[in-house]
C-alpha cells in the first residue's frame, strides 16, 4: 500500500498547479461547512445552555390544573410534596431539581405595558440562573444609554422585585430601581396586582428573553392566589444530560403507574399546550413531562433551518468540486496513458490501477479538506474569543445569544474530513475505472 | 531446446475506419529456453505487434500464443496480468520508468506487485540486480536525473527482478547512442548467459542484430527469413 501512496503523492506533487487549484476549492469548501457547522453548534450551544438556565431543566414536569371540565387550565401543580419524591425516587440520577411558578400577566410602568410570563423562583436552588444572567448596558434598553452597566444578578428572585430584560425595559421605558406593576387574574378570576421593584435588566438571549422575566415564587402565589403548596413546574437536571430522552420516558411511564395522568408527550413548549388543554373537557391535575428540547423547539427548528440552509449550499458546492475532481482525475489519466500502459504490461492488475489513481483523489480530498477544517476551526475559534457583539435583535433572536458565538467540536471537524475525502475518492472512480479497464497494448502506445 | 514461446498460425488485425489492417499474417514460430533472439524487420512490419502478443498485453485476432504452454487465449485479463508478473519481463524502447520513483523504488516496484517477499529479501534482490545493471551509484536518482543508457538500465533490471523467463524488448536501443546501445545489449547478452533467461528483441539497427544468436526477419506481417549464429562461447 505504501508504494501506492508513494506514487500516488508524488504524482500530486509533480501536477503542482492542478493539484493546488484543486486543493484549494477542496479546502476553501471544507473550511466553509466547519465554519457553518460552528455557527450551528454556537446556536445549538446558546440553546442549551439559554433554555436549561433560563427556561428548563434537562426534564421538566409541568403541571396543568383544571378546577372543573369548562376551566381553562392553569400550569399548576397542586401539591408539590406530591409529586417531588416520586420523582427524586423514579430517578436517583437527577443532580439538581428546580421548583418554579409561573405567571402570565401585563406587566405596567408609567409610559408603557407588555403582556409577558413571570416565573416564580426560588433563589436559593436558582445558582445556575444567576450565574448565566449577565445585566445589559443602559445603551441596550435606553435612549441615549451608555456603556454603564447598572443593577444587581445577584439579587434577582428577591421578593417584591423583578428581573427584566433589555427587550421589556425598552418597551416599558424602565431603568433598574423603577417600580411597575404586575396585573394579572386571580385563579378565583379576581383581578389582582402588585407593585414590584426592577432589581436588574439582563441583555437579551434569543427569543426565549423576550417571553420571560423573574420574580419571587411567593409573588406569583400572591397575585395568582395559589395554596402555599402549589408550583409550577419541576425542573430536573440530571447528571448526564445525554440520559434526558431515556429519562423523561422512565419517568412519564412510572408516574404514570403510579396513577398520575401524564400527557401525551409533544415536542413543544409547555405553555403552547394551554388553550389545546384548556378546550378539552377534564378536570382535575394533569402532568406533561418534557425535555429541555421541547422547551427549545423554537430555537431546535430555527438551528435545522440554518443547518438545512448550510448543506444545501455546501451540497452545491460539493457538486463543483465533484466536477472538478472528475475532471482533474481523467486529465490525469490522459496524461499518464503511457504510464498506466506500462504498469499494466509489468503487472499491475486492474483493481491495482484503480486504487492508484483513487489513492491519489484521497490524498488530495484529505490534505486539502483537512488543512481547510482547521482553518476554519481556527478561524471560528478566534471569532468565538473576540466576543463580537450581535449587530441586530434579529440575529441575536436567530443566533440565542448577544455575542457572535461559534463551537467547533473535534468529531464535526472530523466528519468534515472524512465526508471531503470520501467525496474526492468517489468522484474520482468514474476516471479512475477507466484507467484500469484500458487495454495495456493501447495505453502503452498511447500519445498524449 | 523446449519451446518456452510458440506462435502458432497467428493472425492479427487492426480496425482503422471500415478497413481493416492485417499486423501479422499467419505467423508461427517458437523460440526456446534460454535463447538470445532478435526479431529484425524495417518499422510496419509488425515486430511490435509480434512483441505485444508474445508479451500478453494484446491478444491475437486467430491463432495461438502459448507462453510456457500456456494458450494465451484461454486467460482472462487477471490471467494474462499474473502471467506478465510472474513469466515475462518487458523492456520499452523509451524506457517508461514510473518519474516520480527513484531507481530503487522502480525496480522494486514489480516485486510489490507480486508480493509474498520479506523486505530484507526484497531489498536484497532490488540491490543485487541494480548492482548487475552498474548502477549502485545511482540507486536513488530519479529516472530524469539519469542518461539515457541509465534509464534503459533501470528498465533491464526492472524487467529481470522478478526472474522472469522471457524478456521482450522492443527496440532497446532505438533511443540510445550506438556506444550505449552496444553496452546495452552487451548487459542482457550477459544476463542470458548467466541466467539462462529468455532474451527477444525487436531491432532494425545491423549492429545490433549481430549480437544476436537467432535472427527472424519480418516484412509485411510475415516471417521472411531466419538466420542462427551459435552462441559466443559456445562448445
Amino acid at each position: 500500500m505504501g508504494i501506492y501512496v508513494k506514487v500516488a503523492f508524488r504524482n500530486l506533487l509533480q501536477a503542482r498547479r492542478r493539484s493546488l487549484l484543486l486543493g484549494l476549492a477542496l479546502a476553501s469548501v471544507s473550511m466553509l461547512l466547519v465554519f457553518l457547522m460552528a455557527i450551528s453548534q454556537g446556536m445549538a450551544d446558546s440553546l442549551l445552555e439559554t433554555t436549561t438556565t433560563l427556561a428548563s431543566g434537562h426534564v421538566n414536569v409541568h403541571g396543568f390544573y383544571k378546577p372543573s371540565t369548562n376551566a381553562v387550565a392553569w400550569p399548576i401543580i397542586e401539591d408539590e410534596k406530591k409529586v417531588r419524591p416520586l420523582v427524586e425516587e423514579i430517578l436517583p440520577d437527577v443532580e439538581r431539581v428546580v421548583s418554579r411558578a409561573h405567571g402570565w400577566g401585563k406587566i405596567v410602568s408609567e409610559t408603557g405595558s407588555i403582556v409577558t410570563s413571570v416565573t416564580g423562583i426560588l433563589p436559593e436552588q436558582e445558582d445556575r440562573l444567576r450565574e448565566r444572567l449577565t445585566l445589559a448596558p443602559r445603551s441596550a434598553y435606553m435612549e441615549g444609554g451608555g456603556d454603564e452597566v447598572v443593577g444587581d444578578v445577584s439579587r434577582v428572585g428577591e421578593p417584591g422585585t423583578i428581573f427584566l430584560f433589555a427587550n421589556q425595559a425598552r418597551r416599558l421605558k424602565v431603568d433598574v430601581g423603577d417600580t411597575v406593576i404586575l396585573a394579572a387574574e386571580t385563579s378565583g378570576g379576581a383581578a389582582n396586582s402588585v407593585d414590584l421593584t426592577v432589581v436588574g435588566i439582563g441583555r437579551d438571549l434569543g427569543m426565549v428573553t423576550n417571553f420571560i422575566s423573574f420574580t419571587h415564587k411567593d409573588t406569583i402565589h400572591q397575585v395568582y392566589q395559589l395554596k402555599p403548596e402549589a408550583t409550577g413546574s419541576l425542573l430536573l437536571y440530571l447528571d448526564d444530560i445525554e440520559r434526558t430522552h431515556a429519562a423523561r420516558k422512565e419517568l412519564a411511564d412510572a408516574l404514570a403507574s403510579r396513577e398520575l395522568e401524564i400527557l401525551e408527550h409533544l415536542d413543544q413548549p409547555f405553555y403552547m399546550r394551554m388553550d389545546a388543554l384548556s378546550n378539552q373537557r377534564w378536570a382535575g391535575q394533569r402532568y406533561d413531562v418534557n425535555t429541555w428540547e421541547a422547551e427549545g423547539a423554537h430555537g431546535k427548528w430555527v438551528i435545522t433551518g440554518f443547518q438545512w440552509i448550510s448543506y444545501f449550499l455546501v451540497s452545491i458546492l460539493v457538486l463543483i468540486i465533484v466536477v472538478g475532481v472528475m475532471n482533474t482525475m481523467w486529465m490525469s489519466v490522459r496524461e499518464r496513458t503511457p504510464e498506466i500502459g506500462t504498469l499494466r504490461a509489468i503487472g499491475m492488475g486492474r483493481s491495482r490501477v484503480l486504487l492508484l489513481f483513487v489513492t491519489e483523489a484521497l490524498i488530495l480530498g484529505l490534505l486539502a479538506s483537512g488543512f481547510g477544517a482547521g482553518l476554519g476551526a481556527l478561524f471560528a475559534s478566534i471569532l468565538d474569543a473576540a466576543r463580537i457583539p450581535l449587530p441586530s435583535d434579529a440575529a441575536k433572536t436567530v443566533l440565542m445569544s448577544d455575542t457572535l458565538r461559534l463551537s467547533v467540536r473535534l468529531d464535526q471537524i472530523v466528519r468534515s474530513v472524512l465526508v471531503f475525502t470520501f467525496v474526492a475518492g468517489a468522484a474520482s472512480l468514474y476516471p479512475a475505472s477507466r484507467a484500469a479497464r484500458m487495454r495495456p497494448v493501447t495505453a502503452i502506445h498511447h500519445v498524449g | 531446446m523446449s519451446a518456452i514461446v510458440s506462435v502458432e498460425n497467428v493472425v492479427k488485425e487492426y480496425p482503422l475506419g471500415k478497413l481493416k489492417v492485417r499486423a501479422l499474417d499467419g505467423v508461427t514460430l517458437s523460440f526456446g529456453e534460454g535463447e538470445f533472439a532478435a526479431i529484425a524487420a524495417p518499422s510496419g512490419a509488425g515486430k511490435t505487434t509480434l512483441l505485444n502478443l508474445i508479451g500478453c498485453v494484446d491478444v491475437p485476432t486467430s491463432g495461438v500464443v502459448r507462453i510456457d504452454g500456456q494458450a494465451t487465449s484461454e486467460l482472462d485479463d487477471a490471467g494474462l496480468t499474473r502471467l506478465r508478473l510472474h513469466k515475462l519481463g518487458f523492456i520499452f524502447q523509451s524506457f517508461n520508468l514510473i518519474t516520480v520513483l527513484d531507481v530503487y523504488q522502480n525496480v522494486e516496484f514489480p516485486l510489490l506487485l507480486q508480493g509474498g517477499m520479506t523486505k530484507k529479501e526484497r531489498d536484497r534482490r532490488v540491490r543485487e540486480i541494480v548492482e548487475q545493471v552498474g548502477l549502485d551509484k545511482q540507486m536513488r536518482h530519479r529516472p530524469n536525473e539519469l542518461s539515457g543508457g541509465q534509464r534503459q538500465r533501470v528498465a533491464i533490471a526492472r524487467a529481470l527482478v522478478t526472474r522472469p523467463r522471457i524478456v521482450l524488448a522492443d527496440e532497446p536501443t532505438a533511443n540510445l547512442d550506438s556506444a550505449t546501445g552496444q553496452n546495452i545489449i552487451g548487459l542482457m547478452k550477459e544476463i542470458n548467459r548467466k541466467n539462462r533467461t529468455t532474451f527477444i528483441f525487436s531491432t532494425h539497427d545491423p549492429m545490433v542484430m549481430s549480437q544476436a544468436e537467432r535472427v527472424i526477419r519480418m516484412a509485411d506481417g510475415r516471417i521472411v527469413g531466419e538466420e542462427r549464429r551459435a552462441a559466443e562461447g559456445a562448445a
